[in-house]
């Protein structure tokens, strides 16, 4: 797939250049400036540029807001939380959210080049969101060499969004009991272990008094393939959002999540199993659990912002874009060479970016789900245990058979979780037992352990520390 | 003389692309009005923005030149704007040099 990266060398070569943009170099816009630059053949001046990623942004983000009855405009249900890696589509969209919906007093005008901005559901009185919180993930205890940024991200936050609270989170949070209670989730009784060289993926309860960073890089270390370890640090940075703006309540969650790269992440999740879920990866609504009342809205309203259209605002409007810590992991991984491949594509054909995610969009899955995944908490595909069984050639196992009454997580994962833990081409046959158990994270814990049968059948295998 | 045989330039790096040019996002360069077309003949062509990637690899270029450079061109996801005004409006490396143009590169690599 590397070699896809830039589809268009040798046709270059031979063939005249294409020009990069329809008709004219005038503005498609105003049609009066000449252009300035050029978004998916469309050439717009600078002037129009502005208005335009405007545009775009709240015609994705807005529908998701109820109108407020009495007055007019938009008002949320709930707080509003923001994801921000220091990456570029982070940076764009606190700035986007900052200049649209919580302006500072006296702005006089539009002038987006000058850092001023506000659109018509710009504040006078009643703001959209009462507060907002940005949350930062530091993932540095999970990527070798990697430094903390904390504090850094810290100060970028307080000059890109004065206008929100810092909640920073650590990756290791994700196994952290402390944490959990800090969400508001009651305490589990010791930590729940996953027996990943066992085909049903045995659970267990065990007490032990390792530290969250440790369970952290026990839980990376475990995963079978290259692909593996980024899939599963994305996943646990979606969970520690997802309860977090649920503990800041938050009617919305959003995400910086640019064209290209949806369109990144759609291609790499279908490439490794996520194929039911892809509507979710665009947009998804969560809810913690039955009882909660108020759902989360992930939404991602840089969606149809390409990222040449991001670098260009940041550029103009003067963002300083630290970057986010890289943890797609060898240049081999499905993320890494999908992130090629695309980035490629996007610079030769760039429309065709746009068009797999729209592709993906329209696709929805013929049935219903099965419930939630315990691991990533999005729907399970019908019969995803038929399905396994059908394909794989299952091994007689000794101690398969011993454990048959033991709960296995098998039966609580989707797909994509299922390939992101097993892997069955690199880890099939001899040498599994050499795998110890895991720790999982809390959420699963809460979700095996939340119903009582459960609670009761694994207590059964409450093992201790020296097992 | 010297304005017809030099081009005096700013060059600018955003997007995270400065860390590979001595962590400065600013350069005033002088570079030659005439070069080699190639390095195999003798033939000569005006300064363009083929010639200055080249250039800027070869004598500001830090370290990993993967990272900004692929098939004589800058690297995908790499953005260039001349004069604030996109490279691809003004024939991308085919863009003739003039003295006192402002070059940009802007990573879009920095990821969401
Ligand atoms: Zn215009
Ligand atoms: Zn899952």
């Amino acid at each position: 797939m590397a070699d896809c990266g830039n589809p268009n060398v040798e046709q270059d070569a031979l063939m005249q250049r294409r020009k990069k943009y329809d008709r004219t170099r005038q503005c498609v816009k105003c049609h009066d400036q000449l252009g300035n630059v050029v978004i998916r053949h469309a050439v717009y001046c600078k002037g129009c540029f502005f208005p335009t990623v405007v545009g775009k942004f709240r015609r994705v983000l807005e529908p998701s807001i109820s109108k407020d009855k009495s007055k007019k405009g938009l008002k949320a249900t709930g707080n509003l939380c923001l994801a921000f890696s220091g990456g570029l589509g982070s940076s764009v969209l606190l700035d986007l959210i900052g200049s649209n919906y919580f302006a500072a007093e006296g702005d006089a005008g539009h002038d987006w080049s000058r850092g001023r901005g506000g659109g018509t559901e710009h504040p006078r009185n009643e703001p959209v969101w009462e507060h907002a919180t940005v949350c930062y993930v530091e993932v540095c205890n999970a990527i070798p060499g990697a430094r903390d940024r904390t504090e850094e991200i810290r100060q970028i936050v307080s000059r890109l969004a004065s206008y929100a609270k810092f909640l920073p989170l650590r990756l290791e949070d994700a196994f952290d009991h402390a944490w959990w209670e800090r969400v508001g989730r009651s305490k589990p009784h010791g930590q729940l272990f996953v027996d990943l060289g066992h085909q049903d993926l045995l659970l267990s309860i065990r007490n032990t008094s390792s530290s969250p960073v440790a369970a952290l890089k026990a839980y990376l270390a475990s995963l079978p393939t290259q692909t593996a370890v980024p899939t599963a640090i994305h996943n646990l940075i979606r969970l520690l959002l997802l309860h977090t703006a649920q503990l800041t309540n938050s009617s919305h969650l959003l995400l910086g999540t640019s064209l290209t790269s949806l369109s990144i992440s759609l291609i790499s999740s279908i490439a490794q199993g996520g194929g039911f879920v892809v509507r979710e990866e665009a947009q998804e609504n969560w809810q913690p659990d039955s009882t909660s009342s108020q759902k989360v809205a992930v939404s991602r309203p840089l969606r149809d912002v390409g990222m040449k259209e991001c670098a260009i605002w940041a550029w103009w409007r003067g963002l300083e874009v630290v970057g986010k810590e890289n943890y797609l992991g060898g240049k081999q991984g499905i993320g890494a060479l999908t992130k090629g491949f695309i980035i490629g594509l996007e610079r030769d054909y760039p429309s065709t970016v746009s068009t797999i995610a729209r592709t993906c969009a329209k696709l929805a899955p013929k049935e219903a789900s099965d419930g939630l995944c315990t691991l990533c908490e999005r729907p399970v595909q019908p019969g995803v245990q038929d399905w396994k069984e059908r394909i794989s050639i299952r091994q007689f196992d000794e101690k398969a058979a011993i454990a048959r009454s033991q709960p296995g997580l098998i039966q609580r994962l989707c797909y994509a979780c299922h390939t992101t833990l097993t892997s069955p081409s690199s880890r099939g046959g001899v040498g599994q037992s050499a795998i110890d158990a895991v720790q999982l994270p809390v959420w699963v814990e809460s979700r095996v352990l939340g119903s009582d049968e459960m609670k009761d059948v694994v207590a059964e295998f409450l093992l201790d520390d020296e097992d | 003389m010297s304005q017809d045989t030099t081009i005096s330039l700013k060059v600018e790096f955003g997007g995270g692309l400065e860390l590979l040019f001595s962590n400065k996002r600013s350069h005033q360069l002088t570079v030659p009005a005439t070069v080699p077309k190639s390095t195999e003949d003798n033939a000569t062509k005006q300064a363009d923005i083929t010639f200055l990637i080249r250039y800027l690899r070869d004598n500001l270029l830090q370290e990993r030149q993967e990272l900004f450079m692929e098939n004589e061109t800058v690297r995908p996801g790499i953005l260039v704007l001349v004069n604030d005004t996109d490279w691809e409006l003004e024939g991308e490396g085919e863009y003739v040099l003039k003295n006192g143009d402002e070059v940009v590169f802007i990573s879009t690599l920095h990821g969401g």
